[in-house]
């Protein structure tokens, strides 16, 4: 039997000697979604990370969890990653709107019963995170990126989108927002509440 | 907790591949980097700089899943109710860290089951000082402050790279990491300064790590071509021994400063400002990374224990008519 240093570890009575395990299965994990959070009120819901999860409502909690317990947040979002249609990159500088291929505009007499509401998200600098600029309404992802165009075209720069349909985001809501307010009891977990320099200044003194 | 681009883990005669690159491709990768633009995951790269990234990023990601198993084992014995609930937010965020790795990681092409496969066959490697023991709690504060602080050094540097994926992984981990290298700080300035006994526990641990903390950062760099031109990509942001001298620069004062002592007579800072050490034992640094350690067996048989009981979880929520999605960004 593997013998440690720590008792958790000899409770476990691993081998000495293991088989060597085989290669873990393709898709021996759960699906990711991507994460979307508000850093203060009024901000723009910005990307911050993927997580795994079964589903959007666990999804939602590991991102609460990974994401919003150190820093200040006000609102999260998650979509499954799946869910998120990506445009080509362009250069840092640019629109990438203007590499897009142009659609035939949609007539305006189109029925209405076929739109649905989609976000839309640009990254204004390779390297930085996705920013929310609001919402369009159209029938298709491509046909949304063009209302996206018309509407938010004239933003510079814009390296890349990504459009989601609004239905596929499981949004915080307004009325849970006391859920963000993070408990004074935990304190510990900031840097700012490690002080030693008067510790370390008194042991020099009496040294 | 720590990021190195280990190029010297690259064997010594193999090719940099470029000349099957196309001219072109390259010269507009080269060109973007050079502007201090970011690369993005769809973007064309060479297979040299998908290679090599993947490798660190990958690394970085088992460093931060098998780091956090030596100070997880002091949770249950941490003195005071304070110091678990710290000692178990930092162990964490080093796992949580891991996640953002893999994912970073994974926009390269690799997919994370590949990758924790290879965790547990021996096939990638982690930080190598987690293949030593922390039989006390003042080993588990020398890593706490100590490794946190080299491998804040390490990313850093890498968090200026041009991968923009790691970038924000990067950014993320480097502010999380301000608390642990503040917590601690503050837990072997407290032994240190305590009582006889702490003080004793306190500088016998430090003695212990001391030759693994002076390998962290990889033996010195060969300036091959490789090393040129993934310094070029900015891939590898800083030689190994300028990591190890700024390392040196900003901790050692501080350990002097609360009357530890280190186990190293020649260590001192010469009038050029370079510091000056023994060179670390390099042969059983490359002994213990090949699997040779006090710890190597246990690290990977808990990982393995981890995977194994964890399988049925996995196996029960599958979805069968699931597709694998890369990551995005």
């Amino acid at each position: 039997m593997l013998s440690s240093f720590d008792p958790r570890i000899n409770r476990l009575e691993l081998p000495d000697a293991p088989s060597i395990p085989t290669d873990k299965v393709a898709l021996d994990q759960f699906p990711t979604y991507e994460v979307f959070h508000q850093r203060k009120e009024n901000a723009a819901y910005a990307y911050v990370g993927p997580v795994h999860a079964p589903e959007a409502d666990v999804a939602f909690l590991f991102a609460k969890e990974q994401f919003s317990r150190r820093f200040p947040c006000t609102g999260m979002w998650v979509a499954p990653t799946s869910a998120i249609q990506v445009t080509p990159y362009g250069n840092d500088q640019e629109s990438v709107y203007n590499l897009l291929p142009l659609l035939p505009v949609e007539s305006a007499t189109a029925d209405a019963t076929g739109q649905q509401a989609y976000d839309i998200f640009h990254l204004k600098k390779r390297g930085k995170a996705h920013a929310h600029v609001g919402q369009v309404s159209a029938s298709s992802p491509e046909a949304a990126l063009q209302a996206a165009k018309a509407a938010f075209g004239d933003q510079r720069p814009v390296v890349n989108v990504w459009v989601i349909r609004s239905a596929d985001l499981l949004r915080s809501d307004d009325e849970d927002r006391d859920m963000w307010t993070t408990t004074p009891d935990k304190k510990y977990r900031e840097a700012i509440s490690y002080k030693v320099q008067d510790r370390i200044d008194r042991f020099k003194q009496e040294g | 907790m720590y990021g190195s681009a280990s190029t010297h883990d690259i064997p010594a005669k193999a090719t940099t591949g470029l000349e099957n690159e196309d001219p072109i491709l390259l010269a507009e990768f080269e060109a973007r980097i050079a502007r201090g633009e970011k690369i993005e995951p769809t973007d064309w790269m060479p297979q040299l700089y998908r290679k090599q990234l993947t490798r660190m990023i990958e690394q970085h990601a088992h460093s931060e899943i098998i780091g956090s198993l030596p100070e997880g084992t002091w949770i249950t014995r941490a003195p005071g109710f304070r110091r678990k609930m710290a000692q178990m937010a930092k162990v964490q965020d080093e796992v949580g860290h891991a996640q953002l790795l893999y994912s970073a990681a994974e926009t390269l092409g690799k997919t994370r089951e590949q990758m924790l496969s290879d965790l547990v066959n021996g096939k990638s490697k982690y930080s190598n000082v987690f293949n030593y023991p922390t039989p006390t709690w003042a080993d588990s504060n020398v890593i706490s402050w100590l490794i946190d602080a080299g491998a804040i050094v390490n990313q850093l540097a890498n968090a200026k790279g041009s991968y923009g994926p790691y970038c924000r992984a990067l950014d993320r981990i480097c502010a999380e990491e301000a608390f642990h290298l503040k917590y601690g700080h503050d837990a072997v300035v407290h032994m240190a300064t305590g009582t006889p006994i702490q003080r004793k526990m306190m500088q016998e641990a430090l003695n212990r790590w001391w030759p693994a903390i002076m390998t962290f950062f990889g033996p010195s760099d060969k300036m091959s071509t490789h090393t040129e031109i993934l310094m070029r990509w900015k891939v590898k942001m800083a030689t190994n021994d300028a990591c190890r001298q700024q390392f040196l620069d900003m901790y050692v004062p501080k350990i002097w400063e609360i009357g530890l002592t280190l186990p190293d007579a020649n260590l001192r800072k010469n009038e050029d400002g370079v510091w000056e050490f023994s060179e670390p034992d390099w042969e059983d640094f490359k002994r213990v990374i090949n699997g040779d350690g006090p710890c190597n067996a246990e690290r990977i048989a808990v990982r393995r224990a981890a995977e194994e009981n964890g399988a049925w979880v996995r196996r029960a929520m599958q979805q069968p008519q699931a597709r694998y999605v890369r990551p995005l960004a």
